[in-house]
């Protein structure tokens, strides 16, 4: 399709639309007259040390063979979701394909690293695992000021199938914008947990259904705001067949006048009975001119589910601030030592240590210069 | 002169508390500082390591010939202060290690030492946690959650042991212990009496000082120290209660 000009010609849904209320991607216009920088790019820094398996570089939402080791992946041109507002622009986009079988083991994370250097730039990755195949992704957006990085992500994953994906979004500045279809089916599990931190506006739309039984999907992520960020998370669980279990765990971090604004809903259909479903979601103020939302949301027609969920906004406790302080920890370091913690819930969920320490550091630099 | 406190007037929210206390503690010296409950002895632990919301309207502090009111909370400790918590606070999320790392670091950095290495460090906790009775597996845990009152007490002087401050000012280290326990700590406390240091016990038990004997004994009533004397005040104290002494 021929690429809008303007946010006004994208035609998102608008505020009062329930599940675009409290999106701000206005950043959006800066992005559409950006320019793309020609200077390719050093994917290197933007790579996991230690992680052995294949690398596919996207710059500007172009294919970078030059710096990709894809193996098993294929590079293929996207369809696009008519359906979807985000997820249609992303069509004639290319993007990884990732056709998995049992037999097909990587030889360790899938890193997929895109770099936007300026303007606007789709992308749609389509992750498919047959029968009992695993697979692990790390992807790694970076963006510059006035880009605009859309990604579409499907997922479909076979009878006892399991995929771990990690998203980052580094950078310094930008627009990012995912929209995530994820089906899952019996005693198959998703999992996926996001670092969203750098961009100036950030929407993620998931949906995930559950339509094997005993499927499992978690649904994680940590959003890091500041200045005058705003960054809008929007999940759907849908649990459409018997014993199948889901878990959301969220951390926000506002700083400055930062706008952190979480939505998650699961919906139970009638015959997923014995659903167990979690949602947590907390959110730090480091100051008082920060704004967090959120707003759970449930469904429910089976009779026999187990759905729990809280939601919390406070603040660093001033007794635990003020005993680091009495032992010699000054101020900056205690309140990052703190806000670590806080996160670090949210990070339990990947597997790979290599995987994990990277994204606590991502984290941490974050708060360390916050702080 | 190690400390030395004169006519200090402080309170909270508007709210006066210490209405001119003095105190003066060398190096080497033991004191105890007794009282009811509501005498102002927290309030004078959290006045001199710096806690926020307390405010001193007048007097001065001098510990080590410096300004101790002039410095932050954390330069305070670093300067070789410590204080003992009468209710240690639980930081889910953060073990006790991480922390107690973090804190001894922090500490000689500002100090302008090398830092701990890693097995320096495990080597400093594992005798100090092994003499006070509590396990790596526990100091592994989350500050303080899930210690009982006893554990939470020993862990202070898991900290103070490896911290090695100049001056601690102990509140209320003795309550919540039952006998065992109250000997270990006050073990804890004995260890580190030396001629560079000086210690300030706070308690309204005259319990705890049967185990640290202490070189002065002073009694607080109502934001003031109403009468000084040796150890065998206690004893009065304990016979005739605060009330008769400070009328
Ligand atoms: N945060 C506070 N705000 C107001 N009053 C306080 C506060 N903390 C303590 N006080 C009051 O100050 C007085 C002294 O308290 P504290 O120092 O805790 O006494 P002690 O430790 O000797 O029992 C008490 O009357 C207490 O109620
Ligand atoms: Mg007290």
């Amino acid at each position: 399709m021929s690429q809008p000009l303007s946010l006004d010609a994208i035609g998102l849904p608008g505020r009062r639309h329930e599940q675009w209320r409290w999106t701000d991607l206005s950043a959006i216009d800066a992005a559409l007259a950006g320019h793309a920088n020609d200077a390719a790019p050093d994917p290197r820094g933007w790579l996991i040390d230690g992680v052995a398996g294949p690398v596919l570089l996207f710059v500007d939402g172009r294919y970078c063979a030059a710096g990709s080791d894809p193996q098993q992946l294929t590079i293929e041109t996207s369809g696009g979701d008519e359906a979807h507002v985000l997820s249609r622009l992303t069509r004639g986009a290319v993007g990884a394909t990732l056709r998995l079988g049992a037999e097909h083991a990587t030889r360790g994370p899938i890193q997929l690293v895109h770099v936007a250097t300026g303007g606007p730039a789709h992308l749609h990755h389509r992750l498919s695992l047959a029968v009992d195949a695993q697979a692990s992704i790390v992807e790694t957006y970076v963006g510059a000021p006035d880009s605009w990085t859309n990604v579409a992500v499907d997922v479909d994953l076979a009878t006892g199938a399991r995929l771990m994906r990690t998203v980052r979004r580094l950078g310094a500045g930008g627009v990012h914008t995912e929209t995530l279809h994820a089906g899952v089916g019996q005693g198959a599990s998703y999992m996926s947990t996001s670092l969203l931190a750098h961009a100036e506006n950030v929407r993620i739309e998931s949906q995930a259904r559950l339509h094997g039984a005993g499927a499992f999907a978690s649904l994680d992520g940590i959003l890091l705001g500041r200045e005058r960020q705003t960054y809008d998370v929007v999940n759907r669980i849908t649990h459409d067949a018997p014993g199948g279990s889901s878990r959301q765990t969220w951390r926000s971090v506002a700083d400055d006048q930062s706008t952190l604004s979480f939505a998650g809903k699961i919906e139970v259909a009638r015959p997923a009975q014995q659903t167990d479903a979690e949602q947590s979601v907390k959110a730090l103020l480091m100051t008082r001119t920060a704004t967090v939302n959120s707003k759970p949301e449930l469904e429910i027609f089976a009779d026999d589910v187990k759905c729990a969920h809280g939601a919390t906004v406070g603040e660093l406790s001033k007794d635990a601030l003020f005993y680091l302080a009495s032992r010699g920890v000054p101020p900056a370091e205690a309140r990052a030592l703190l806000t670590e913690s806080f996160i670090s819930d949210a990070l339990a969920t990947v597997g790979e240590e290599l995987v994990r320490a990277a994204v606590t550091a991502d984290a941490v630099g974050w708060l360390r210069g916050a702080a | 002169m190690m400390l030395e406190i004169s006519d200090l007037h402080a309170g909270i929210d508007g709210k006066s508390i210490l209405k001119g206390l003095s105190l003066s503690v060398n190096a080497g010296e033991v004191h105890a500082i007794m009282g009811p409950n509501g005498a102002g002895k927290s309030t004078l632990g959290y006045v001199l390591s710096g806690r926020q919301g307390y405010e001193v309207t007048s007097g001065s502090v001098s510990f080590e010939g410096r300004d101790l009111l002039a410095l932050e909370a954390h330069e305070r400790a670093a300067a070789g202060l410590f204080l003992g918590f009468q209710y240690p606070v639980e930081i889910p999320g953060v073990s006790n290690l991480n922390f107690l790392r973090t804190a001894l670091n922090a500490q000689r950095r500002l100090r302008g030492e090398a830092e701990a290495s890693g097995a320096e460090f495990m080597k400093l906790v594992k005798r100090h946690a092994d003499d006070l009775g509590l396990s790596m597996d526990m100091l592994k845990r989350p500050v303080n959650v899930g210690f009982s009152g006893g554990e939470k007490k020993r862990n202070e002087m898991v900290q103070m042991a490896v911290i090695g401050p100049r001056l601690a000012v102990l509140d209320e280290t003795d309550s919540g212990l039952d006998i065992d326990a109250l000997r270990v700590v006050s073990e804890g406390i004995n260890r580190l009496r030396a001629p560079t240091r000086a210690t300030i016990l706070i308690t309204h038990y005259q319990r705890l000082l049967d185990y640290v004997v202490p070189d002065f004994i002073h009694v607080l009533v109502d934001g003031r120290i109403v009468r000084s004397g040796g150890a065998e005040l206690a004893h009065e104290l304990e016979r005739e209660g605060y009330g008769a002494i400070a009328a």
